[in-house]
């Protein structure tokens, strides 16, 4: 019976992993740590972003495979450390089996950051970026404002569970229209450049453009090729939101920005 | 330029905190950011290259991440994907999908080839620090 609870262990710590933004090659690489821990004759293990394959055997057995298809992809990098942290407790014989399972069921439900930190995370991170990027002080105001009101946007339409190419999409509309509102309409920001620019950052897509070039170099390069497709189709919503708006307004008023 | 690090390191804090990073790793991951983008304004004050520049930056990142990663022993991740954010051509693809939009297709080529190349340099730079030789094997995944 050992060596299912190993399996299972072995698995969720996978799981865990991947769903929080870990590389594939170190949800690999815990999976077969963790295993290698019972004398199996064949380790297999294949990971890709939405799903992980493993296979074990032995003389005593009959193989088994388990298949984990992983859908629901966030970024939650403190898992990702915890739970490397424990595989390696466990491999040096610090853990029991059960403790190990409790402990990766509580890893599994540990909390976010609350939701209010989290949109003033947002605001404040467009905000500084637009200072980064050359905006003024004004600036700094209009992109924390746009950014808090689009995470809180973010977040509903998440709880509503849309899609999340048209929650970008949305997302560069609502970065758009605000920053034309305060610059344009009611002439409070200095630049509209900065603005925007501050504002999209925290909507690109950091983690899935890092692990994809470190998948690439690993050599999954399914995987890598996977996380840059979605890399692309991100940034390409985000740019069509924000695209739509502005050409919308150069139609209406016949001017250009800028 | 002492005010654009100092924005630097608050926004790679704020954004370490979208990541949901540990409270204890923030710090750190800000210093990051900071570094990073000290080391572009920097080069690209000398060289006029954006190109030049995020290579140091990303290369610099990327160092800074490793030599974290073994102290704080957390994946090398956390510090990478937050430090490299500032550098990340978010401008760029604006600027492109703008000319786009503008139906300026000189212009948005020059923007769209300059995005293409600061990303690629981004990662070269991140290959060239994953692939120095790791002291152990134990310490693979630190």
């Amino acid at each position: 019976m050992e060596h299912r609870s190993l399996l299972r262990i072995a698995l969720l710590a996978g799981e865990i992993m991947l769903r929080n933004g870990a590389e594939t090659y170190r949800v690999e690489d815990t999976i077969n740590r963790i295993l290698k821990s019972y004398d199996f004759e064949v380790i297999e293990s294949f990971v890709t972003p939405t799903g992980i394959f493993v296979t074990v055997a032995d003389s005593s057995m009959e193989m088994i495979t388990l298949i984990k298809r992983v859908q629901k992809r966030a970024t939650h990098l403190e898992k990702v450390a915890l739970v490397n942290d424990l595989s390696r407790r466990f491999v040096a014989g610090n853990l029991s089996i059960p403790q190990a399972l409790q402990e990766l069921q509580e890893i599994n439900k540990k909390p976010s950051y609350p939701p209010c930190l989290m949109i003033l995370s947002i605001g404040l991170a467009a905000a500084f970026f637009t200072v980064v990027f050359g905006g003024h002080w004004q600036d700094f105001i209009i992109s924390g404002l746009i950014g808090m009101i689009w995470a809180t946007l973010q977040m509903y339409l998440h709880h509503k569970e849309v899609s999340n190419f048209f929650v970008n999409l949305v997302g560069g509309a609502c970065i758009g229209c605000i920053g034309i509102l305060f610059t344009e309409v009611i002439p409070l920001g200095q630049n509209l450049d900065p603005i925007i620019i501050g504002s999209i950052m925290p909507l690109v897509p950091g983690v899935a453009i890092t692990n994809a070039i470190r998948d690439t170099i690993q050599g999954d390069l399914v995987a890598g090729n996977s996380r840059a497709s979605e890399a692309f189709l991100i940034a390409i919503s985000i740019a069509t939101g924000v695209g739509i708006v502005l050409k919308i307004y150069m139609l209406i008023t016949g001017g250009t920005i800028l | 330029m002492i005010i654009q690090a100092f924005s630097a390191f608050f926004a790679t804090f704020f954004f370490s905190i979208i990541f949901n990073i540990s409270k204890k790793e923030l710090i750190y991951c800000g210093l990051g950011g900071a570094i990073g983008w000290s080391i572009y304004l920097y080069v690209l004050h000398k060289t006029q290259s954006p190109v030049m520049a995020s290579f140091c930056g990303a290369f610099i990142v990327g160092i800074f991440s490793r030599i974290m990663s073994k102290i704080r022993k957390v994946p090398v991740t956390i510090f990478l994907v937050s430090g490299i954010i500032p550098l990340v051509p978010g401008a760029g693809m604006y600027r492109t999908m703008f000319a786009i939009v503008d139906n300026d297709l000189s212009k948005a080529a020059t923007h769209g080839i300059l995005t293409l190349q600061i990303a690629g340099v981004i990662a070269m730079a991140m290959v060239m620090v994953s692939s120095f030789p790791h002291h152990s094997h134990s310490n693979v995944n630190k």
